[in-house]
């Protein structure tokens, strides 16, 4: 390696000597507190939303057991009364 | 004030020059640095709690912070390829080519050679380059290193020592592409 490109990549690494830590801007504190308190707000909402969308759920299921039970129940009684009136034939 | 909250202030102002300091070593933009240092923090505030102290508050916020830097180049990366349709890439250089090379800690003389040193070191693998980061620029020890990267000392040494050797081989293919334009 010559001595030119060994003096340049020399002169390259150490130009990081000396570098110094820095002290981020004045107002990002308030920026992180309002993200953290905008967080807090959507996962309120968040919240509530999963809320309404369970309790939607569980209503729909109950419906469509209330109406499948009724539905049962009025076949039966068909059922029955067939087979009633059927026994009751006395001319056939 | 709650406690969390008075403790969480004084976490902020005992360690923001350190989280700020080491996203601008990553991303070398003051601004997504500044970004990411919200990403930190708002990580730390929600994970006060759940913090088991097996590690110092240091370590831990170090760790945090090199993962914010590197999911943060990994997601503009992304969003990038999202739009232009292109491949995946091995390094994070698509991102940080595209940035301009901002860094308030290097001195004012030595920028020019500053951006081309960071030009080469965003090129090392994400391990090679945290150790070399958290090494030369930060000035920690390889046991302090050790523990923030949870790798051996060995391991660590190796990294930095490699590391170290393909900066020099990149920066000597670049010396003679600079002499060719010249």
């Amino acid at each position: 390696m010559s001595m030119e490109k060994e003096n340049w990549i020399e002169n390259i690494i150490n130009s990081s000597n000396g570098i110094t830590s820095v002290a981020p801007n004045a107002n990002l504190f308030s920026k992180i507190q309002r993200k953290i308190k905008e967080q807090e707000t959507i996962s309120l909402k968040t919240l509530w939303l999963v809320a309404a969308s369970i309790a939607v759920l569980i209503l729909l299921n109950i419906s469509v057991i209330d109406f499948k039970s009724k539905q049962t129940q009025s076949a039966t009684t068909a059922y029955l009364e067939m087979t009633v009136n059927k026994s009751n034939q006395l001319y056939q | 004030m709650t406690h969390n909250q008075s403790h969480f202030e004084k976490l902020y102002h005992e360690y923001k020059t350190l989280v700020y300091t080491m996203a601008l070593h990553y991303l070398q933009n003051v601004e997504d640095a500044e970004e990411v240092t919200q990403d930190v923090f708002v990580k730390i505030y929600h994970s006060l709690d759940s913090f088991n102290r097996k590690s110092s508050y240091k370590t831990w916020i170090y760790r945090i912070t090199i993962n914010q830097s590197l999911d943060f180049i990994k997601k503009k990366n992304s969003q990038k390829r999202f739009f232009v349709f292109g491949k995946k890439s091995q390094n994070e250089l698509e991102y940080l080519n595209a940035t301009n090379f901002e860094h308030p800690g290097i001195l004012m003389e030595h920028q020019e050679e500053a951006k081309i040193l960071f030009e080469v070191i965003n090129t090392l693998t994400e391990n090679q380059k945290t150790a070399f980061l958290l090494s030369k620029l930060d000035g920690l020890s390889n046991p302090e290193i050790a523990e923030i990267m949870q790798l051996s000392i060995s391991s660590v040494e190796s990294l930095i020592f490699r590391g170290k050797q393909t900066l020099k081989e990149r920066l000597a293919t670049k010396f003679e592409t600079y002499h060719k334009k010249k």
